[in-house]
């Protein structure tokens, strides 16, 4: 017994630590970094201003575009009944396994000066700059609010429809009346969320924004270019801004938010008209998405649009000579110690979360967990390398395998979370009547219990850490370079065809990761219900 | 008649509110005991003080004769049904029930055998290699029973373990409950809701208030002769209660 309150405790402690020196170390010495007297200098020039107006800009246009097409999408697949619903989620959800930069280089494709469609169509490029980077906002972001509106409408309750119906609310207000409010929540969440991830993305502006400069941008440069950590850090604050409310407003809807299960699934009443413009609009989203996908496709495999059409493999060799090989082991090796430790951190803190009393450092420790996704990649990164730059740890693999663990600590965390919170809260209590100890437990009930979240936990932190760039941009070497900030490099080259071919690569690789996870899934269900 | 299990002075506090309140009492050799009284009067906390996983604040938990309130819940020999079961549920029946004789080591050699007899006592040898939701919720209750007697604990408590079930499976379980303590001859301590339920299956009620005990008596005694107007108002409302939903069931059916 004592000796289980040691380990626990220990356990506890080594978390909070781990925590501190990975999360809120790096943050306190990037905002230390911050010269507060040369910063009035830099608030008043025209181009500061000029680059806070672009990014809230575009920001709030992309916002507003990419929660209304998630909401129509989500609309159309828990509301109408169009065919197919399972594969259309599956299709609209493409864009997250690509980085944001490729999103960027796909509309080059498409709609550039040489644009595949451009082209065809005869029309003149007006991409570069605002335009370029809204839809590729859109197009990176939209996906990832689909799945927030999505979960939520899944689980409203058919009750309060039903409710509704009772008491004669006609049909047309039934949405202002009932459905908006219900879904007021996840649509402001959803809105904040989009609006922090387009808001510090710098993967589209960088690949498409010309001269139009964002934040993001502006910080990268800075940092990157001019080595000013002052003016870096000071913008990554402005960056963490909209985060924090973000994670705020989160905190609250999770906190008071009991486990969403639906007594009753919805009933959706027969309207063809509703099923014809909503699947017309699914079919046109979903177009515009396997457009960009397939310009990687044929991009890589025609010598120079629209000059030279024939069938070639040269630019897989250029990919080939840049050294390819290396880049792709290094992303695989870093996306699969990420999955590994990430699953593996994630799932004991989860645990201690989620399943012992002493309810203070549980407490910390879950709010340490979800504040991690309060932190942009590029303020994270921009951290790290302040941080770690004389540390041992710095210039070699697991700096990065380190900065995206925590990158993208807090999903899978809340997936362990919820998923032990779902498990009987008896079990503990029983193995001490039993003298079955909470280890034994852990292995004999809690993972087999658990084995299909763990497995979505993994599949999660391997196709982040194959897109992301944000935070490894500031910290990566020539010798552990991962896959996605090639992509950045060949496009600074003008190798669009060769950048292309690997957006294709990262694209393979996640749908792949992604099949093998839904067969685990599968086979974990299958196994726990024999 | 033998003591079994003597409860003194008993007092639980959570930060600012008294739940146990200086109880005593004390169940004999082979009864069956149930706890009766309105949620929130600390009867879960009462078991859970009991079995040893719940720490109290002062008093004095005595096992035929023996203080056992410095012992760690499985060296207490007791075992407890909860009211969800708590079965592991990727495990089938005879794994559940296995499952803690694993690690006594004693027992660990003819775990097998203890617990085929056992799922053969209950009555669930033919259900032996299913998971627990491919049982019905009576079933699921036997298995908790039977992984809880795997151990051979000669006191089982049980927290509500019928709020799960539906009106009809209920009464059937009553018996089968009583069956159970007949043929491993332990001692029960019963928690519910139910007054109908404590009156049928008891040796002895205990009727609790706020943490207090109003009355421990025979069924016969606390029906008739209830110890005060709040005891006397349970009792007659529960009734009131459970005639008014057997009305509604049967109104239901047609
Ligand atoms: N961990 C705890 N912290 C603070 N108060 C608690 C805790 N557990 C229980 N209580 C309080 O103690 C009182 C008794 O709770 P207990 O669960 O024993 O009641 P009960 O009689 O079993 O009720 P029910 O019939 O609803 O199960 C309640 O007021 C409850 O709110
Ligand atoms: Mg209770």
């Amino acid at each position: 017994m004592t000796k289980s309150r040691t380990l626990s405790l220990s356990v506890k402690l080594v978390l909070t630590a781990f925590f501190m020196v990975t999360v809120f170390l790096p943050i306190i010495s990037m905002f230390s970094k911050i010269n507060w007297a040369t910063i009035g200098s830099i608030v008043n020039t025209a181009t500061f201003g000029q680059t806070v107006f672009n990014s809230l800009s575009v920001t709030i246009c992309a916002t507003i575009i990419s929660v209304i097409t998630a909401y129509l999408l989500a609309f159309a697949i828990n509301h109408s009944r169009i065919p197919c619903k399972g594969a259309l989620s599956i299709l609209i959800t493409l864009p997250m396994l690509i980085p944001s930069i490729s999103h960027g280089l796909g509309l080059i494709n498409l709609f550039g000066e040489n644009g595949l469609l451009t082209n065809l169509l005869g029309i003149p490029s007006n991409l570069y700059g605002f335009n370029g980077i809204l839809i590729g906002s859109v197009m990176y972001s939209f996906p990832v609010a689909f799945l927030m509106l999505s979960d939520a409408m899944k689980y409203a309750d058919e009750t309060i429809y039903e409710a509704a119906r009772v008491l004669g609310i006609p049909k047309g207000s039934r949405f202002f009346s009932v459905t908006l409010p219900y879904m007021k929540r996840p649509l402001i969440s959803a809105t904040f969320a989009v609006f922090t991830m387009v808001f510090t993305d710098y993967g589209v502006p960088l690949s498409i924004g010309g001269r139009f400069v964002t934040l993001p941008v502006y910080l990268y440069t800075e940092v990157i270019g001019l080595q000013d950590f002052s003016r870096g850090a000071f913008i990554g604050l402005l960056l963490l801004i909209p985060a924090i409310i973000t994670f705020l407003i989160d905190l609250r809807k999770k906190d008071n938010e009991g486990m969403g299960f639906a007594s009753k699934s919805i009933r959706i009443e027969r309207n063809r008209l509703r099923d014809i413009l909503l699947g017309l609009f699914c079919v046109l989203v979903i177009g515009f998405v396997l457009l960009v996908l397939v310009s990687f496709a044929i991009m890589t495999f025609i010598g120079k649009y629209p000059y030279d059409m024939s069938f070639t493999l040269r630019h897989i060799q250029e990919v080939m000579d840049k050294g390819l090989g290396e880049f792709f082991s290094n992303s695989l090796l870093i996306s699969i110690l990420v999955a590994l430790i990430g699953t593996v951190v994630g799932y004991i803190t989860a645990y201690v979360t989620a399943r012992t009393e002493s309810r203070v450092v549980s407490r910390i420790l879950h709010l340490t967990s979800i504040s991690s996704l309060a932190i942009p990649g590029i303020v994270l990164g921009l951290g790290y390398v302040i941080c770690f730059s004389g540390s041992f740890l710095y210039g070699t693999i697991f700096i990065l395998v380190l900065v995206n663990i925590i990158h993208f600590f807090s999903s899978p965390y809340m997936m362990a979370h919820n998923a032990m919170k779902k498990l009987n809260p008896n079990f503990e209590d029983v193995g001490k009547t039993l003298c079955v100890g909470r280890l034994r437990l852990l292995r004999d009930v809690f993972i087999p219990n658990t084995l299909d979240t763990i497995a979505e936990m993994f599949g999660y932190f391997f196709v982040n850490s194959m897109i992301t760039i944000s935070a490894v941009a500031f910290l990566y070497n020539t010798r552990t370079m991962p896959l996605a900030i090639l992509i950045n490099q060949l496009e600074g080259d003008m190798m669009f065809e060769a950048a292309a071919f690997v957006s294709m690569i990262i694209l393979l690789s996640n749908i792949l990761a992604k099949i093998v996870i839904a067969g685990v899934k599968k086979f974990c269900k299958y196994r726990l219900a024999k | 008649m033998e003591e079994k299990l003597q409860v003194s002075r008993l007092i639980k506090t959570y930060a600012d509110k008294t739940v146990l309140n200086g109880i005593n009492f004390t169940v004999h050799n082979g009864e069956f005991l149930s706890v009766l009284g309105p949620s929130g009067c600390g009867k879960t906390t009462l078991l859970r003080i009991l079995i040893g996983i719940e720490p109290f604040d002062s008093g004095h938990i005595q096992k035929d004769g023996e203080e056992i309130s410095n012992l760690p819940p499985n060296a207490r020999g007791m075992g407890i049904v909860f009211q969800n079961y708590a079965l592991f549920p990727n495990m089938s029946v005879l794994q559940n029930v296995m499952y803690p004789l694993k690690f006594q080591p004693k027992l660990k050699k003819n775990a097998k055998s203890i617990a085929l007899d056992i799922i053969e006592k209950v009555g669930l040898t033919e259900h032996i290699g299913k998971k627990p939701n491919k049982l019905s919720g009576g079933q699921q209750q036997r298995v908790a029973i039977a992984r809880t007697l795997a151990l051979s604990p000669d006191i089982v408590l049980f927290d509500e373990p019928m709020s799960a079930l539906d009106a009809a499976n209920r009464v059937a379980l009553r018996k089968e409950i009583k069956e159970i303590q007949a043929k491993f001859g332990i001692t029960m301590i019963y928690i519910t809701h139910d007054q109908e339920e404590a009156f049928s299956m008891s040796d002895r009620v205990i009727v609790m208030d706020e943490g207090n005990i109003v009355q421990m008596d025979t069924p016969y005694e606390v029906y008739h002769h209830p110890a005060n107007d709040y005891v006397e108002q349970f009792v007659t409302c529960h009734l009131k209660e459970k005639i008014s939903s057997i009305q509604e069931s049967v109104g239901g059916v047609r």
